[in-house]
């Protein structure tokens, strides 16, 4: 089984890297195509087909595939250079997708594995050119919120879902999202994503003195979706109900206007929440453990790995309740749930647990780490889409 | 007395609070000159010079205009280029900077002038010796963006600003405490100026006798500094209540996406309408069939839609954001809630519907009658020009 993993980028992002792995270790042979951004190991069953950026290295590189193509079918090479270039993208983009392309065609994958939405839109072509089965993941916000504001990317999912052979869905929340725009349900497969097994080899240590300063944490790149502004409106109620605490918020990018304004505004809170820099995942594993409460404040999510992950880590989770958030944790079971845009629910779980006590606590630790493993282990995930490309082939 | 006035770009016709304030000193007796970004089509009657280009076209006839431009000031100019260089040197910029800074502002420093006023603060950033210069004095608005959001990311910014700025205008007291906060000496002489309405422009608009199915209006760009989810949460109270309501939201901007996805996650997409960007003339039709205008800002310098809203004669809801505070008073003229309550913010709402006629129009008259007296057009001519002629070097 050669199954083509198609993201864009080379590396990409941490659970699809995560995917590849897995499936590479099955035995699953992977052709990864994109753009190469630095150097990566992977097991003998991954073989990296990256095409280059731009200038002469691409020019010979489309010389070269274009060889191959020519010897391997002319009719669809013939095809192909009139797809391409019949687009008015101009001659430089054009030439890229033919970079992109020319190996995909020549390495004939059995299944080609989309790894986001957007790329149908942008590569409509690929259906007329390869003869292979296509699988599509459903991930987030390509589902979840970009079609609401886009019309033109609507309208190629609902024109381009009949292709697909396979939707697989990192949740069922999502998978129902899909459907709106015509992904068939017989055709969609929740496969959970897997949290690694650092993680859940690691215990951390349950705070149990409850006169400390609560130490709460998240953990996720900055961008409106994370709800960061309402975490930070639930930590003005904390302060107001006189609850010490410190609020750390670790993410990559620029910090946003608003959250520095919210803080600019109120130097009570400033003095209580820091804010780091995306850090090291083994930094990131102490930071972790160093804390007693992750709190996911977000308006929108696929599924939330680093919810998983504190998990699997032992440290209590407040989520709220959006994408498949509510799949992995039952409120006062795994973890708590409250709802999204509500930072008033929000402060009042965190002062709901911060007094809890250390048995109950437990049996939360507890049920969380068995779920994790009977639901989001990387053995699944790899069960999953073993049967997942196989259900595809024999489709 | 002529008035260098420096702005992004030649007002629209549009921004009538630019358009009445250089018509406004044009009738004061003033010669304006207007500086701007980047070429623009001519105002009548009024004399505009535009910055000469930056990074634009090939790099060959961008070294050709360089040279040009140098040489052209250094020839004709020679004191106030060679001023200009020199205190740009003395700031701390290296030969390549200091240079590049009389190109910047070879367009000012060819004219003469008495004043050269900043409609906006950040206008003055990289000109800060540009009056000293020619030896003009040196005015700066303070605006919204200028001093709420622009020194979030770039903190410290207008310390050379402050030191050479002989007066300052503000929209509010607000702005200009603030901006003693991020470092503008009190001894620093300033005025407030709050924006005009013209009344006729606005006029009182019918109440309806029952708004128990209000019709709900807010204007302005779609951005994080509009808070438009506490808004838009308040929705979702209010229809939750069975209410049945319109809710317009106008305008387009960042956050589009963003908001779209909030009212689509509530299931309130035939309750709530995101009309885009309107003209003058839509807006006023729109303000003339509303009931009640909100304002949730985290936010605003003063807010001129507030104002106008105020003189259609429409119940107004306002967040306490500083500049808000200002414009609207408390119980009188509209109320002012706390910002990011959108539960205050429903409350408001419903207390409205419930009013009588009577009261509400008590407050609608209040309201209409404080914009006709307090900010009138002619009032404003007379602030600014009583801004300029008491002008003086500060010591």
């Amino acid at each position: 089984m050669k199954i083509a993993v198609y993201s864009g980028n080379i590396p990409s992002t941490t659970f699809i890297e995560n995917l590849i792995n897995n499936l590479s270790s099955t035995g699953i042979k992977i052709l990864l195509f994109g753009k190469k951004f630095r150097e990566v190991k992977y097991n003998e069953n991954v073989e990296i087909l990256d095409t280059p950026d731009s200038g002469p290295a691409l020019l010979f590189f489309i010389v070269k595939e274009s060889f191959k193509s020519l010897f391997r079918n002319p009719a669809l090479y013939s095809k192909a250079l009139s797809k391409i270039f019949s687009s008015d993208k101009g001659i430089k983009n054009n030439l890229k997708e033919l970079g992109m392309i020319l190996p995909i065609i020549n390495n004939e994958p059995d299944i080609f594995h989309i790894q986001w939405g957007k790329t149908l839109q942008k590569n409509p072509y690929l259906f007329e050119l390869l003869s292979c089965r296509f699988a599509l993941s459903l991930r987030g916000a390509h589902i979840n919120y970009s079609p609401l504001n886009d019309k033109a990317l609507a309208e190629s999912y609902k024109m381009y879902f009949p292709l697909i052979d396979g939707f697989h869905a990192v949740s069922e929340a999502i998978s129902k999202e899909a459907q709106k725009y015509g992904a068939d349900s017989k055709k969609i497969k929740v496969i959970y994503s897997g949290v690694s097994n650092e993680f859940q080899n690691t215990k951390a240590p349950i705070k149990s003195d409850n006169s400390e300063i609560i130490k709460i944490i998240s953990i996720g790149r900055y961008h409106w979706k994370k709800g960061y502004h309402y975490a930070l409106d639930a930590m003005k109620m904390l302060i107001k109900n006189g609850i010490e605490f410190k609020y750390t918020i670790v993410a990559q990018g620029e910090v946003p206007e608003e959250i520095l304004f919210m803080l600019d505004d109120d130097a009570e809170l400033k003095s209580r929440v820091e804010l780091k820099s995306g850090i090291p995942h083994d930094m990131l594993m102490k930071e972790l453990s160093g804390s007693d409460i992750l709190i996911l404040p977000s308006v929108e999510e696929g599924i939330a790995n680093v919810v998983l992950e504190s998990m699997a880590l032992g440290i209590p989770v407040i989520c709220t309740d959006c994408g498949g958030m509510n799949e992995a944790i039952t409120d006062g079971v795994e973890g708590f749930i409250v709802r999204v845009r509500e930072p008033q629910m929000l402060a009042e779980k965190i002062t709901e647990l911060s007094k809890m006590k250390d048995e109950l606590k437990e049996k939360i630790i507890f049920n969380a780490q068995n779920k994790i493993k009977e639901k989001f282990s990387n053995e699944n995930l790899k069960k999953g889409f073993e049967d997942f490309y196989v259900s595809i082939l024999n489709r | 007395m002529r008035i260098g006035l420096v702005l992004p770009e030649a007002p629209q016709y549009s921004e009538t609070f630019f358009n009445l304030k250089i018509k406004g000193l044009k009738e004061s007796g003033f010669d304006v000159i207007l500086f701007t970004g980047n070429k623009n089509k001519k105002i009548s009657d009024l004399e505009i010079r535009s910055a000469y280009p930056v990074k634009q076209g090939n790099i060959f006839s961008q070294v050709i205009m360089f040279v040009y431009v140098i040489l052209q000031s250094f020839l004709f100019s020679p004191k106030r280029s060679f001023n200009l260089f020199r205190f740009e040197f003395k700031d701390g910029k290296n030969f390549n900077e200091s240079i590049k800074s009389v190109y910047f502002n070879a367009h000012i420093i060819s004219q003469d002038i008495d004043i050269l006023h900043f409609g906006f603060t950040t206008m003055a950033l990289r000109r800060e010796n540009t009056a000293k210069s020619i030896g003009a004095l040196m005015s700066v608005s303070l605006r919204g963006y200028d001093i709420n959001i622009y020194p979030l990311k770039n903190p410290g910014c207008y310390k050379k600003v402050w030191e050479n700025t002989d007066k300052v205008h503000s929209i509010s007291e607000y702005l200009r405490s603030k901006a003693v906060r991020y470092g503008l000496s009190e001894n620093t002489p300033y005025k407030k100026i709050t924006p005009a309405v013209d009344p006729d422009k606005f006029p009182l608009a019918e109440l309806r006798k029952n708004i128990s199915s209000p019709r709900i209006l807010t204007v302005g760009r779609l951005n994080w500094i509009k808070n438009y989810e506490t808004a838009i949460s308040a929705m979702k109270l209010l229809s939750d209540d069975g209410v049945n309501f319109e809710y317009t939201i106008v305008g387009d901007g960042p956050e589009t996406e963003r908001l779209k996805f909030a009212v689509y996650q509530y299931n309130l997409g035939d309750k709530i309408i995101f009309a885009g960007k309107k003209s003058h003339e839509e807006v006023k039709e729109l303000m003339n069939k509303a009931d009640i205008y909100l304002q949730p800002s985290f936010e605003e310098g003063f807010c001129v839609s507030v104002l106008e809203a105020q003189a259609v004669g429409l119940m107004c809801i306002v967040s306490d954001a500083e500049g808000l505070k200002e414009n609207v008073i408390d119980g009188e003229t509209g109320w002012v809630v706390p910002k990011r309550d959108f539960q205050t913010f429903k409350n408001k709402i419903t207390e409205i519907t419930d009013m009588s006629y009577v009261n509400r129009k008590k407050i609608s008259d209040n309201a209409r009658s404080r914009v006709v007296k307090d900010f009138k057009a002619e009032d404003q001519k007379k602030y600014f020009k009583e801004f300029f002629e008491t002008m003086t070097k500060k010591p």
